[in-house]
């Protein structure tokens, strides 16, 4: 085999580029990629706030969020609820932003589960922070009223939220009963009787009203009557303005 | 040789004098030589990667930041194609996927000088058994004991924590004892 010396492979290149075979690319097409990247990046980002806020919107829509203070079983709704096509799209895009940032020094100077984790915690503090806020609820409605573009109306119906479990129920109070109220069910679209007992957990007290909005867990012991295991008021959605 | 540096050279050949790039041709040809068929092993495949590394380097000298050193930056490329090489052979197809320990954070890797006999026995053992060893364990040697370079210049290249340097150094002389014999101290 003919070894060539290192002093005839740089001859070899400089000859090709002193007969223009090689050609250096110019510096906006380094600046183009670099912009590209970095909105990419951003793009990723912001889908991945907007999701995750998405995901604790629904949480906290369907009163979920809230039930965890009823212990154990609260808890079991919590994690039965969770949208998990969500979860595995935000799951998904955390793992592509990754790749699109892993050339910076800042990144792959520090270990891939470090990144990972940072970049979940972003999510999950700024989608809970985006939550807080009324773009949902306000999108929401808008879906509702039928002013958004399709796609985004599609967002705000059924179809990426899980069915809650069969033992907890949200609505509007809807009237007062001696030992409970009616409820009307939004997921099963229904009036349910809630029976309050001694047993029923009421972590933020019983003061309930025609027209507040509340999560309830308990067993059907009747054709459309629930004994409440527990009930907490969902603070953030007055009727008033669904 | 003139006394410019690399950088100042690159910043040349960045404005357009492309005769240049000959000087860091001749600067580099040599070391990329030595770390390619140490690498590579196959002179041929070698010979190509480095010939490749040079024209990737003119086509992308614009997206070399000046203000920063050259030596990282062509080492880069020459890493990458000379990945690409190894993944061309069959054989070395799964070389290079993906790490666990880039995964984990590790304890912070300590880039403490050995002494220099312990260095001459890694050097001599690296010669004779370098084949031996993983190529994901032979290219940081490689960089450490032949190119003289430290965990951060490392680390830069080959894009992983300066942490997992440490790691992957103490594993490649760990393999090299392996194969070396008990008589020969290495790590």
């Amino acid at each position: 085999m003919n070894e060539q010396h290192p002093h005839e492979i740089g001859e070899g290149v400089m000859k090709a580029i002193r007969e223009g075979q090689v050609h250096m690319r110019p510096r906006w097409h380094f600046l183009l990629i670099s912009a590209l990247s970095v909105t990419g990046a951003c793009i990723v980002l912001l889908t991945l706030l907007y999701v995750t806020s998405l995901g604790f919107f629904f949480l906290r829509d369907s009163g979920a969020w809230y039930a965890p203070s009823f212990g154990g079983r609260g808890w079991f709704g919590l994690l039965y609820s969770l949208p998990w096509i969500l979860i595995v799209f935000v799951l998904i895009f955390i793992l592509i932003l990754e790749m699109l940032v892993r050339r910076y020094t800042f990144v792959y100077k520090k270990p891939l589960l470090i990144s990972v984790v940072a970049i979940l915690a972003v999510v999950l503090f700024g989608g809970l922070a985006i939550a807080q806020t009324p773009l949902h609820r306000m999108l929401m409605l808008s879906a509702r009223r039928g002013v958004l573009p399709q796609a985004l109306t599609g967002l705000y119906g059924r179809s990426l939220r899980e069915a809650p479990p069969g033992d907890m129920y949200h609505g509007d109070i809807v009237g007062m009963l001696g030992n409970g109220f009616l409820l009307v069910d939004e997921d099963r679209a229904g009036t349910t009787t809630v029976v309050v007992t001694t047993q029923t957990r009421l972590p933020y007290g019983e003061n309930f009203s025609v027209g507040e909005r509340v999560v309830v867990v308990g067993d059907m012991v009747a054709s459309g009557t629930v004994e409440a295991f527990g009930i907490r008021e969902i603070d953030e959605y007055p009727s008033d303005e669904r | 040789m003139s006394a410019e540096t690399d950088e100042q050279i690159a910043r040349r050949v960045q404005r357009g004098e492309a005769e240049a790039f000959g000087e860091l041709i001749e600067r580099y040809s040599a070391k990329l030589s030595r770390y390619a068929r140490k690498f590579l092993f196959d002179t041929e495949d070698a010979q190509d990667a480095i010939q490749d590394v040079f024209i990737k380097a003119y086509e992308n000298i614009q997206s070399f930041d000046a203000t920063r050193r050259f030596s990282p930056w062509v080492y880069r490329i020459a890493h990458n194609e000379f990945v690409n090489a190894l993944k061309k052979r069959k054989a070395s197809r799964t070389v290079f996927t993906f790490d666990i320990d880039t995964l984990v954070p590790h304890l912070a890797a300590t880039d403490t000088a050995d002494s220099a006999a312990l260095e001459r026995d890694v050097r001599a053992a690296l010669e004779a058994h370098l084949e031996s060893v993983a190529a994901k364990y032979r290219e940081p040697l490689i960089l450490y004991y032949f190119e003289g370079m430290d965990y951060k210049e490392i680390s830069d290249i080959l894009q992983i924590p300066v942490s997992t340097v440490g790691v992957r150094l103490a594993r490649g002389r760990r393999m090299l004892q392996e194969v070396a014999g008990k008589d020969q101290h290495l790590i």
